[in-house]
């Protein structure tokens, strides 16, 4: 399992696909971190920076731009089959699973790794900015908490882009999915309906990384964190029997 | 590993409607370069995907050394096959993609650089993929497949794109890896790409088995033509009408017979005291015989 680990991330440190998403990640997350702190208390929806909430929100801003992890994720099994590279990795592991489980670890590690990129960007903003304005927060509470919860969401899409992508073979339709469910389905049902969107993976991870101003209306961060936990595993474990029955051809 | 030897016995594949393998049974030894022919379409792909566990067979089985792909304990050490030259992510590096490989087999990393040398790929390690030339990436996939020190390859057409330097030199690496012990089997849809190479040849069409067995027993069913030529025309046409053999006038003082062989024509010839100036076996082009076994098989 080492030895596929250690091939994934070679795989991936080896094209530039990985690169991209994390420079194009590192731009979003400055831009949102920048917005954040400039709109605090201004725009509606927002809390002023007084508050713990608009302290956390700045903190937190980071983590939508962690859907380019998922879309990683998603790329690095259906990238797979697109350039037919699945061929001679299942030649070398006929046990296909093991594949899945090796990406699944990889990509979590990638997602801390991301993650832990993003929050040296939000940092960087945000600190000195914040004590330019004068405003004190906590540092357990309201750093350590928020970035503990970023981190572990990042991870975690991680993980969720490797189930969809061994779910969904076709590159395109993978990402396509993606894409419209939580933008278009279920980002939208957290505003409206927040009692039955809090349920769903957008939703569970913006609970964990609990910057987001809809808070109170979403669930706890460990339930929050579990449920996005079990989303990629069961996604995984879907995907892999699909992953193990395919024949390549 | 029971000596390398593949086995493939009543195996069949449908694709839904489609049958792709049916029944299919053969079975190639090592010491021997084995070519697997048959039409574009004839299931050879299929046949060969199964064998490696890339595809699951509707029933029957295919092995190595007695056993299925997906149960060897070490599948690169044992085998390495060259499928379709798509199997490499354009943005890598040569190198890196074989280097990826290496790792996930627990192969030495040194053994990447030095398979890509055997193949001749060495200068061009630091090139991405998306650049190389179809000849280029049938050797980086060769590369790939010797990675693990194999004692059986399977290459599916690994021909294509090869240039007629690039061709010779992939005939004298299966050569000399058969010579070694190893097992090879090596498909195509062209009978005159492994002539010159192949020992042994195991012809499909349709999805079925047409025939099996060495090359050389393929051209001597079908050496059925001899030309004789003979001073005593009459007679030489009485005698082989009393064998009940076909003929053909080919010139003045020759003939053409069908269905025989040169050695059942000159004895006949000399029991009977006819004088033969000429007497030749002339073998049917082998690209006929092929066309033949394999169309004749697709109109039953």
């Amino acid at each position: 399992m080492r030895a596929l680990i250690r091939a994934e991330v070679r795989k991936l440190t080896t094209v530039r696909t990985g690169y991209t998403l994390l420079a194009a990640m590192l731009a979003l997350v400055a831009l949102s971190a920048v917005a954040t702190i400039a709109t605090a208390g201004n725009a509606a929806g927002t809390f002023s920076l007084d508050t713990a909430r608009g302290v956390r929100a700045v903190f937190g801003s980071g983590w939508p731009a962690s859907f380019l992890v998922l879309v990683l994720g998603i790329l690095g099994v259906s990238g797979e089959f697109r350039h037919g590279t699945v061929t001679p990795a299942f030649l070398i592991t006929p046990h296909r699973s093991r594949i899945v489980a090796a990406k699944l670890v990889t990509y979590f590690l990638v997602g801390l790794a991301f993650g832990v990129a993003a929050l040296v960007v939000t940092l960087a903003i945000a600190v000195p900015w914040l004590a330019a304005k004068d405003v004190s927060y906590s540092l357990v509470h309201d750093v350590l908490a928020v970035a503990a919860g970023v981190l572990l969401a990042t991870a975690l899409y991680g993980v969720l882009g490797v189930g969809v992508g061994a779910l969904v073979k076709n590159q395109a339709a993978a990402i396509t999915v993606a894409v419209v469910w939580s933008s278009v389905l279920e980002s939208p049902l957290v505003g409206l309906l927040p009692e039955v969107g809090k349920w769903g993976p957008v939703g569970s991870a913006s609970a964990l990384s609990g910057g987001s101003s809809t808070e109170g209306a979403l669930l706890a961060p460990w339930t929050a964190g579990l449920l996005l936990l079990a989303y990629g595993v069961l996604l995984a474990s879907v995907g892999t029997r699909f992953v193990a029955q395919r024949d390549i051809t | 590993m029971n000596g390398g030897v593949i086995e493939v016995r009543n195996l069949t594949k449908r694709f839904g409607r489609v049958v792709a393998v049916d029944d299919m049974s053969f079975e190639v030894h090592p010491g021997k370069v084995t070519a697997f022919l048959g039409p574009n379409g004839a299931g050879k792909t299929t046949t060969l995907r199964t064998l490696l566990g890339l595809v699951t067979p509707t029933s029957g089985m295919a092995t190595l050394g007695g056993q299925p792909y997906r149960q060897l304990a070490e599948p690169v050490r044992t085998v390495g096959a060259v499928l379709e030259s798509s199997g490499f992510h354009p943005g890598r590096k040569a190198l890196d993609h074989l280097k990826v490989m290496a790792i996930a087999a627990r192969v030495p990393p040194g053994r990447a650089e030095e398979v890509l040398e055997l193949v001749g790929l060495s200068g061009a390690a630091d090139l991405r993929v998306g650049g190389y030339s179809l000849g280029m990436r049938q050797r980086l996939g060769l590369a790939g497949a010797l990675l693990g020190r194999p004692q059986v390859l399977i290459l599916d057409e690994p021909a294509n794109g090869l240039d007629p330097e690039g061709v010779h030199w992939l005939r004298r690496h299966l050569r000399a890896f058969a010579d070694g012990g190893g097992t090879v089997l090596v498909s195509s849809h062209l009978l005159s790409e492994v002539a010159q190479l192949a020992d042994d040849v195991v012809i499909v069409a349709r999805g079925r088995l047409v025939t099996q067995g060495p090359l050389a027993a393929l051209t001597k069913v079908t050496d059925s033509e001899v030309r004789v030529r003979t001073p005593d025309l009459p007679r030489m046409k009485e005698l082989l009408a009393a064998m009940a053999l076909p003929w053909e006038q080919a010139g003045p003082d020759a003939l053409v017979v069908r269905s025989t062989t040169s050695e059942v024509i000159g004895r006949a010839a000399a029991d009977e005291g006819v004088v033969l100036f000429e007497l030749a076996s002339q073998r049917s082009n082998l690209e006929d015989v092929f066309l033949e076994l394999t169309t004749e098989r697709s109109m039953a």
